[in-house]
């Protein structure tokens, strides 16, 4: 057998399960006379099976297999070619109307069954911009020619609808990829039947390395693993396979095991037969832990100091110290911010800096991270004398703080269902309104709004008290009427009930089984710059963690220890996992998501904008702060506004790297990708050359204080890089400067080439 | 892979060869030969620097040039004249007959007349956007704005720039730039949005020049070097970043940091480069062609477009203004509301019609002339029309429910109109056209499918342009 038993038995739709499935969508039957008439006259068809062709079970589901109901096709806002069915079938009375009601029913024919429009134009007798869906007296082919025979029933009131899904397998790591793997669907419906859909499921792969045909019959195109979302009316089944190169001389090596993470990664590892990378040696590490906890790499004095301390617990130490020092709080400060919008427009300076003061402190107190959210999701009052009321005062609708607070604090991402039933999870239109009735209640006191552009009504400057109106429900465009309020497993809010009190409750119930997931799994992502979950906001039933078991211990050890941000940082940093190198192995070099090497990857804006100022020795302005102050810790966006005021070349620098504007509340705004614009700003830019050339920066000093080359090289290299030179890199770095006639300037060339270096820009 | 290296201090690198000083020496300068002899951009550039999945247009554009009319001109007062209205409607300006029967141009546009047989008109333009911010947005990426917002803020959750959308699906391999915008960032109060890549990356914003093509001491900037700096110094720079970088031998195994020195291979190839320097250069260009796109920065502007197309550019958006302007002769753009008691026809004659009668037929007769306006889309337009209905400042105000947008080359039709609008212009009367069909029609121009998929910061995805594109206009 080239297949592997799964190693791992996590039921992928847990983290859904949690919460029970939603009740369904109440919408007004409307009755089809000359449907009526339909059903009476015609004979009752059939299905392969013996069963007769349903319109809601086997219909519905033909349109979702042929494709005819996706976004880019009928199921598009603005329907295609005239024709138009609902998103993904989430919608089957519409799709009924559509398809034998609509301009009198012209699609279907049942008289002459075979020349509806419904089957000409997707077996392609009669010309279709879709091109064939499937094949003449194929199966689609025979449940719709049969529904149609028998007079396009609509078997509403009948019909069993489906409950759950099971797809078997549904984990495999499977060797080789020669071996076709065959996943069978089986539907369970509320009248307590089940059968195999298999061949009237859809198969949607999240990444292209596999091929999955009608018969749910898997092959792989390269290794790799992907997950499978299986779809079946209504319901999903995330499937996950795991393709490795067949290894017959594996054997299992890695570091000790030192704590829980390191169990549950190399277990893992073991099972996909990978081999971690050794841990890091100290350079690596040191300038890793101080980028990570403090957004800034040590001074090379301090890099020195570690890297020669001869204690075998030097690391743990490291850790315990950079934790309580205020640039943890203030690094940690800079996420938040992010996430909470804090920016000077709509918060104004003194909100800006009351509310990131506000924030730095509580990650400076260790304040736990329930008691933390709840503050924000309860605020109220005055957005000076209160800092966490500026996380509505942000936010100026009910829709918008719907979709911010389910996105910040549990991951999820409602948005789609603003629109339509979200086609990957459950979320239902009903659940994204009645969640949106808990914020309606939001409201402001204006005190004094003293803008400058009186046309923009994003601007606010000057106190405003948030307030609460808890009989405030917003209203559903469907019916025109108030959405109920309610939680996303459907409990009411109680009238009368602070809604905002009741849900900060809910978010932060130690059963909730968002939150805590959330928050460990940004902790993760800030670790090893990918979540477990990635997107790290998106948790999804058909976007499962890499590793469940990890993420549930982890928010459980978090849940259990008071939601210690600390506690679960710590527990990280002193694995073995978090401390192997990012050079990889014939093994592991294709691997970047179950942690088995560091994944190399660029730097924030800010910490690179730190980095360089720290290592030139020279400091960066930012409009509006005073002079020393670092980028990490800048309050908000642009303390004076680009209108007003120039930006500083530093002020710049952070939005060409990627600082965020603050404008969305997903962790998504922050870019870290490199550009070529950026490049130019450090090989051409004002910035860089202006720190370079000061005649008081640290190479300035060092000249003035008569240190030699050979001091100078070494000590560069430890202040920018973290490292001592290696023999050639002192060797080229003194043949380089001792053959230039102007000293001062092949030592800044010299500085400009580390800076340069891909190890500085890079966090490895 | 078998020695894992527990806490202790870094180990000497085995693997180091021992260099002399003199060594040293000659390895700089073989450095320094293969960084000149790589001096050619599309010899360098990596496939990495590509986007992915990128399909080489091929349609009969193979570049725009987007001029856009910050502010809104007036469609009846330029190339959808009323002459049989009422007098509050049709303005003071009287129509004049052009190289096309039946298609008349305002009076101030002679040089237009001339050139009318190169052009399609659209002129039942539609949409329901009041702002310019929000108007500007639909008009630079053909999607509707969440909202009709006059200062609408530009996040990363709006839709890209159309150029943008062109350097994602058929970037320029060659090593000059797919996307160049200049010569301002346009705003209304704040930022227009519209003007970048937003959640394609910023790998995809422009290449963006705000510097003004009309000063004689114009180049890009960034092929510009601070006073201390020259290229035989930054080569010796880069010589040694090499040196640093192979001994961390992160560019051996890390997809990200081959990303970062491509681009520093490209930096420094285009700092090397004629072509991308001599596309910028418009002191190459004789006196008597400057001075007939006109000595303004809107002409200059437009020359430069002609060169950066010639080079291979292809996408250009030049801002006729860095504002909407309307109450002054001698800046800003096209809102003219006749506020704080200025009056819209005495500025727009002086200002408005005159730089667009000289720019507008010199670019395209270049263009013609030089055999590069069928593969050239010359797209001119605002973000609306204006009232029909004269205010009581003697001027108009904004109008998005009709308005015209004038095409030329690229694959469309020559001396052609599409769609009317009706007695007064105030709505289409025939074949309306929104911006999603204006979208569609230029990437349909350009060889890339409307239909192609775009995904959303939430990852939702949506068609690069929302609307079907307007075939009647194809040549």
């Amino acid at each position: 057998m080239p297949r592997n038993d799964p190693t791992f038995d996590v039921t992928p739709q847990r983290l859904c399960d949690m919460f029970p499935p939603s009740a369904s969508r109440a919408v007004s039957h409307v009755p089809f006379l000359l449907a009526v008439l339909a059903i009476l006259c015609a004979p009752t068809p059939v299905t392969a099976g013996g069963r007769p062709v349903s319109f809601r079970t086997d219909v519905m589901a033909v349109l979702s297999t042929a494709g005819c109901n996706q976004g880019t096709c009928h199921g598009n806002a603005n329907g295609k070619g005239g024709f138009k069915l609902s998103l993904r079938g989430d919608d089957p009375d519409f799709d009924f109307t559509a398809l034998a009601r609509d301009l009198s029913a012209r699609r279907v024919n049942p008289a002459q069954p075979a020349d509806s429009l419904l089957l000409l134009k997707p077996t392609m007798q009669l010309a279709h911009e879709g091109g064939r869906r499937f094949e003449f007296d194929s199966l689609e082919y025979r449940i719709l020619r049969d529904w149609i025979a028998g007079g396009m029933r609509d078997d509403r009131d009948t019909a069993p609808s489906v409950t759950s899904l099971q797809v078997t397998p549904q984990e495999l790591i499977v060797n080789g990829i020669d071996e076709p793997v065959p996943l069978r669907v089986e539907a369970t419906f509320s009248d307590g039947s089940t059968r195999d859909v298999t061949s009237l499921a859809v198969f949607e792969p999240s990444e292209p390395i596999v091929d999955i045909n009608r018969d749910g019959i898997v092959s792989a195109e390269r290794y790799g693993e992907v997950t499978i979302a299986v779809r079946y009316l209504n319901q999903r089944f995330p499937v996950r396979l795991a393709y490795i190169p067949d290894r017959p001389d594996y054997v299992w090596e890695g570091p000790d095991e030192r704590n829980e993470v390191d169990r549950l990664v190399f277990a893992r590892l073991k099972s996909l037969k990978i081999t971690p990378s050794p841990v890091c040696d100290d350079t690596v590490f040191v300038r890793r832990a101080y980028l990570d906890l403090l957004g800034h790499p040590p001074t090379g004095e301090e890099a020195r100091r570690f890297v020669e301390d001869p204690s075998p617990s030097k690391r743990a130490a490291l850790v315990e110290e950079l934790l309580q020092r205020p640039g943890f709080a203030e690094f940690q400060a800079i996420r938040w911010a992010d996430l909470l919008r804090i920016e000077e427009k709509t918060l104004d300076r003194k909100g800006v800096e009351n509310f990131h003061g506000w924030v730095r402190q509580q990650m400076a107190r260790n304040r736990p991270m329930d008691e933390f959210a709840r503050e924000l999701i309860a605020a109220r009052g005055s957005t000076y004398a209160s800092p966490p009321a500026n996380y509505y005062r942000a936010m100026r609708d009910p829709l918008m703080r719907a979709e911010s607070t389910a996105q910040v604090f549990l991951g999820l991402r409602l948005q789609c269902a603003k629109c339509h039933n979200h086609p990957f999870d459950r979320w239902t239109q009903d659940d994204y309104y009645g969640w949106a009735s808990v914020f309606a209640g939001v409201d402001y006191k204006i005190l004094e709004n003293r803008r400058r552009d009186r046309n923009d009504k994003h601007e606010f400057v000057g106190e405003q008290i948030v307030w609460i109106d808890p009989a405030r429900r917003v209203k559903d465009p469907r019916t025109g009427k108030d959405a109920p309020a309610r939680f996303l497993d459907e409990a009411p809010l109680a009238d009368g009930e602070d809604p905002l009190l009741a849900l900060a409750d809910w978010v932060t119930r130690p059963d909730n089984p968002y939150f805590a997931r959330l928050m460990v799994n940004r902790v993760w992502h800030q670790l090893f710059g990918r979540g477990l979950v990635q997107p790290i906001d998106d948790f999804r039933m058909t976007n499962p963690p890499v590793h469940p078991e990890l993420l549930d211990w982890l928010a459980e050890d978090f849940v259990a220890n008071g939601y210690d941000l600390r506690h679960t940082i710590r527990t990280i940093m002193n694995s073995a996992v978090y401390q192997l190198s990012s050079e990889p192995n014939d093994t592991n070099a294709g691997d970047e998501t179950h942690a088995s090497r560091a994944v190399v990857r660029r730097l924030d804006a800010e910490q690179l904008l730190d980095a360089i100022a720290q290592a030139i020795g020279a400091p960066v302005e930012f409009n509006g702060y005073p002079p020393g102050t670092r980028a990490t810790q800048i309050a908000g966006v642009h303390a004076i506004r680009p209108r007003y005021k120039r930006p500083t070349p530093g002020d710049e620098f952070l939005m060409l790297f990627g600082k965020p504007p603050r404008l969305q509340s997903c962790d998504c705004e922050r870019s870290n990708e490199p550009t070529l614009a950026q490049t130019f700003e450090l090989i051409s830019g004002p910035m860089v050359d202006r720190l370079l050339t000061r005649p008081d920066n640290t190479l300035g000093r060092w000249l003035s204080d008569g240190r030699g080359n050979e001091e100078i090289v070494r000590d560069l290299y430890w202040t920018v890089l973290s490292r001592p030179p290696s023999k050639m890199e002192e060797d080229a770095a003194l043949g380089y400067l001792q053959q230039s006639d102007n000293r001062r300037a092949a030592c800044e060339d010299l500085l400009w080439s580390l800076l340069n270096a891909a190890e500085f820009s890079l966090r490895r | 892979m078998s020695d894992s290296h527990p806490d202790n201090t870094p180990q000497p690198r085995a693997h180091q060869p021992s260099v002399a000083p003199g060594q040293v020496d000659r390895m700089l300068r073989r450095r320094f030969l293969q960084i000149g002899g790589a001096g050619f951009l599309g010899l360098t550039l990596p496939r990495l620097l590509r986007a992915e999945g990128a399909s080489a247009g091929s349609g009969p554009a193979k570049s725009v040039i987007f001029l856009y009319q910050f502010g809104g001109p007036s469609h009846l007062d330029t190339f959808d004249m009323k002459p049989d209205a009422a007098e509050g409607i049709r303005g003071p300006l009287s129509s004049i007959p052009s190289v096309v029967p039946g298609m008349p141009v305002c009076e101030h546009l002679p040089e237009m007349a001339k050139v009318m047989d190169k052009v399609t008109l659209i002129r039942s333009m539609h949409h329901t956007m009041k702002n310019h911010n929000s108007a500007s947005y639909y008009a630079l990426t053909g999607h509707a704005p969440p909202v009709d917002d006059i200062r609408l803020r530009d996040s990363d959750e709006l839709f890209p720039a159309y150029g943008s959308i062109v350097d994602r699906f058929s970037p320029n391999t060659d090593g000059m730039p797919t996307f160049v915008a200049y010569p301002h960032v346009i705003r209304d109060g704040a930022i227009t949005p519209g003007q970048r890549a937003t959640f394609l990356g910023k790998a995809h914003d422009p290449l963006l020049v705000t510097e003004d093509p009309n000063d004689p001491n114009f180049a890009l900037p960034e092929l510009s070097l601070p006073d201390t700096l020259d290229v035989g110094r930054l080569q010796n720079r880069r010589a040694l970043q090499q040196i640093v970088n192979q001994q961390a031998r992160l560019l051996d195994y890390s997809a990200t940091a081959r990303g970062i020195d491509a681009y520093y291979e490209k930096a420094l190839s285009m700092l090397n480069s004629k072509r991308v320097r001599d596309a910028f250069d418009l002191s190459a260009e004789p006196d008597s062609v400057r001075d007939r796109y006109g000595r303004s920065e809107y002409g200059q502007s437009c020359l430069l477009a002609r060169r950066l197309v010639e080079s291979g550019v292809r996408f250009v958006n030049v801002y006729f203004s860095s504002s909407i302007g309307g109450q002054s002769k001698t800046s800003g753009g096209w809102d003219t509301h006749g506020f704080n008691n200025t009056r819209m026809y005495p500025i727009i004659k002086a200002r408005h019609l005159p730089i667009t009668d000289q720019t507008l037929p010199t670019l395209l007769n270049d263009l013609d002339e030089r055999g590069l306006l069928d593969e050239t889309l010359v797209v001119w337009m605002g973000e609306f029309g204006r009232t029909p209905k004269i205010n009581a400042n003697i001027s108009r105000d904004h109008w998005p429910q009709c308005y015209t947008v004038l095409l030329a080359g690229g694959g469309v039709k020559r001396g052609f109109a599409y769609g009317e609008s009706d007695r007064n212009g105030t709505y289409p009367a025939v074949d309306m056209v929104r911006p999603d069909d204006l979208a569609a029609t230029m990437f349909s121009l350009l060889g890339i499918d409307p239909e192609t998929e775009i995904r959303d910061p939430l990852d939702r995805p949506f068609p690069i342009a929302a609307g079907r594109p307007v075939t009647g206009v194809f040549a």
